[in-house]
């Protein structure tokens, strides 16, 4: 019964983390999907999240339950100008030129980070840490961590929703299925790609705002995020929103079982491995090749 | 024109370097003397410590003098954490700034990094902080250690634990890198020695923000004792989170480092009263018996604001070493400097006596703390004892 239980909590924990993975998977994704730029500046741009959050905590002392909302907004901006000034001006599909870009941006922005807060790292405490919800004897959860992933699910579906439902969600699909034909059909390239970029970083940028709670900030924080966010992408299936939104919870709940069962070393060790294996038996990846 | 004008200021710059003439280590700015450390990264808590205590170091000793009658000048480079970077602050700080001895680095990882390097290039590395006894393996004639290794560090926390209440079974829980696992080779070996039981080692990767299911892991195995060997941001992960998965053993001990920082006691930068109970290794605290340890401790609290760790006066004592071992050997030369390193015997520093055995290593005494009410306590070996330690460490649910 004990290891019956000790699964249960590690499952239950996998999907609280998975969730975060979800969301900056996603907007990786987007990214992916709508401009095919591979984003080597997605965990840098989670890291100025977080940093977005704490700065407004410790300015306003505002929660950063709500700071969050702040920083992705700040983030949103920031995505559309990179786009607007940077990218836009990239010749299509020259990939080599996006990921020089991208890696330039987010060495930029870490240094920048570290120029104005310091090397020195920082968490805040919320009193609500130590909290702790008990589901019958043998399940406890943390409860900033379940609060993240409310709102991480609120969140991650309202992005779904927007990129199916919206007319400049159906524009980013309409140039992910053919970026030559849609600009025929009216739509105006540049400002829903613009959109896409914002949209994605954002997403990144809340994952950090809802990390921050339970985690610390240092400049370099972001860069692990980037290679969790590769992972993610190509087990979704290239550029899928949907299936990075799955992989990211699976990521997490593989995570947490191979940390529980052959130890917490392996955990990364298994994230890659998982990484090969999509790439190299099933490139479209494990939900199919369906993109955004 | 463009060849002959770098020709010219290459013939230049050749000139000016012969008629300063200076020699290893000098400049007219005066006697320069190498330090790595983890100013950014992962690990910049310790090495702005560092900092920290080599500042306090270099106003004493420039004070006094300097050295050779020169004042001393640090040229730091910063490792950024990384091992790569410590060796070519090596190459940087012998070939460009031509220093003799080396003050670094900071972790474990790095100062394995760069032994090498300083051997073939033949400059003395004197270690202030590095505890993974690897460090000290290779045998290099250049290499010499100021602070304690791990294997000190479970002796000394074996010989507590015999002496009070004597746990049967002990698991180990490491970050995976070299301070990470010599620690818990070191605690293995002689855990198995002392007849205790090793039920569970856990590696986990440090800057993960998720150790739960490790914990989950360490908690079914339910040993009497835990030994960590963590840096900061870790080690006040996995406390927060062995509350949260009711992780209840006996004692909570620890090879040091982040469970010995100043910051970790605390709320705001570290596990806050989820540090409390804990055990761990120190090589020093502001209370220690040694003359000008309190000193110390004030001078670092005027000039940070906070009370220093034991990392901070490794960094001091190093340089004291350093300079009042150039002073005997009267010369910069890297192999005076290292023979006379031999010989030095400074009985009565803030950090103890000092004096390096045949392999370079200073025999350094090792205390066991205790986090009681937000403070680090000495609570053993009897004769430096300043509390009773708190055994076993009440429950998550009763605290």
């Amino acid at each position: 019964m004990d290891a019956f239980f000790s699964a249960l909590q590690a499952i239950l924990n996998g999907l609280l983390t998975g969730a975060l993975y979800a969301l900056i998977g996603m907007g990786m994704a987007l990214i992916f999907g709508v401009m095919r730029i591979v984003n080597f500046a997605h965990g840098t741009f989670l890291m100025l999240g977080m940093y977005a959050t704490y700065f407004i905590f410790v300015k306003t002392g505002l929660n950063p339950y709500f700071g969050f909302i702040l920083a992705s907004g700040f983030l949103f901006c920031l995505g559309y100008l990179v786009y607007r000034v940077l990218l836009r001006h990239m010749p299509v599909q020259s990939d080599f030129m996006q990921i020089l870009l991208t890696l330039g941006l987010a060495l930029i922005f870490t240094d920048a980070i570290q120029l104005t807060f310091g090397a020195d790292y920082h968490q805040i405490n919320l009193p609500l840490l130590a909290k702790n919800v008990h589901l019958g004897s043998h399940i406890s959860l943390n409860a900033p961590w379940l609060v993240s992933f409310a709102l991480a699910v609120v969140l991650g579906s309202g992005m779904y929703w927007f990129v199916m439902h919206t007319m400049i969600g159906r524009a980013a699909r309409a140039i992910a299925q053919n970026p030559y034909a849609s600009p025929l059909v009216g739509i105006n390239v540049h400002r829903v790609q613009a959109v896409s970029f914002g949209l994605g970083v954002a997403g990144a940028g809340i994952a950090g705002g809802l990390l921050l709670p339970v985690f610390y900030i240092y400049p370099t924080v972001g860069d692990q995020f980037t290679l969790k966010a590769f992972v993610i992408v190509v087990l979704g299936g290239m550029g899928s929103i949907q299936g990075a939104a799955v992989a990211g919870l699976v990521l997490g709940v593989v995570e947490n079982l191979t940390s529980l069962y052959w130890g917490n070393e392996w955990a990364l060790a298994v994230d890659f491995v998982i990484f090969l294996l999509v790439l190299s038996l099933r490139p479209s990846g494990i939900f199919g090749s369906q993109r955004v | 024109m463009n060849r002959s004008v770098s020709l010219v200021a290459a013939v230049f710059l050749a000139c000016l370097s012969g008629l300063f003439g200076c020699g290893k280590g000098e400049s007219p700015q005066g006697f320069h003397i190498g330090v790595i450390t983890s100013l950014t990264g992962s690990t910049a808590a310790f090495g702005q410590a560092h900092k920290n205590g080599y500042t306090i170091a270099l106003a004493e000793v420039n004070a006094k003098g300097g050295v050779l009658g020169k004042p001393v000048v640090l040229d730091y480079y910063d490792d950024q954490s990384k091992p790569d970077q410590a060796v070519q602050g090596v190459s940087k700080l012998v070939d460009q700034n031509h220093v003799s001895i080396i003050l670094g680095a900071y972790s474990s990882e790095n100062t394995r990094a760069i032994v090498p390097v300083v051997t073939q290039k033949q400059v003395v590395l004197l270690m202030p902080t590095a505890t993974a006894d690897n460090v000290m393996e290779t045998g290099s004639p250049w290499a010499f250690r100021i602070c304690a290794g791990s294997g000190a560090y479970a002796t000394a926390t074996l010989d507590f634990l015999q002496h009070n209440g004597a746990p049967k079974t002990i698991a180990v829980v490491y970050e995976n890198t070299n301070f990470g696992q010599s620690n818990e080779k070191s605690m293995v070996d002689a855990a198995k020695a002392a007849g205790l039981d090793v039920v569970d080692t856990e590696a986990y990767q440090a800057s993960s923000p998720d150790y739960k299911a490790l914990l989950q892991r360490v908690k079914s195995k339910n040993p009497e004792a835990i030994y960590f060997a963590s840096y900061l941001l870790d080690a006040s992960t996995l406390m927060r989170q062995a509350e949260q998965v009711g992780l209840n053993p006996k004692y909570y001990t620890s090879a040091g480092t982040g469970f010995a920082a100043a910051e970790f006691a605390t709320f705001d930068k570290g596990a806050g009263k989820n540090a409390e109970y804990t055990f761990s290794v120190s090589q020093w605290l502001p209370t220690a018996k040694w003359n000008g340890s309190k000193e110390f401790d004030e001078q670092f609290f005027k000039n940070t604001g906070a009370h220093p760790a034991y990392h901070a006066m490794e960094a001091y004592a190093s340089l004291i070493t350093a300079a009042a071992v150039i002073n005997q050997a009267k010369s910069a030369d890297s192999t005076a400097i290292r023979d006379a390193l031999r010989q030095i015997n400074l009985p009565d520093t803030p950090f103890g006596p000092v004096k390096f055995d045949s392999k370079g290593q200073n025999q350094h005494p090792v205390l066991i703390t205790q986090v009681l009410g937000g403070q680090y306590k000495v609570v053993w070996p009897p004769d430096a004892a300043e509390a009773k330690p708190v055994i076993p460490a009440p429950p998550w649910n009763k605290r």
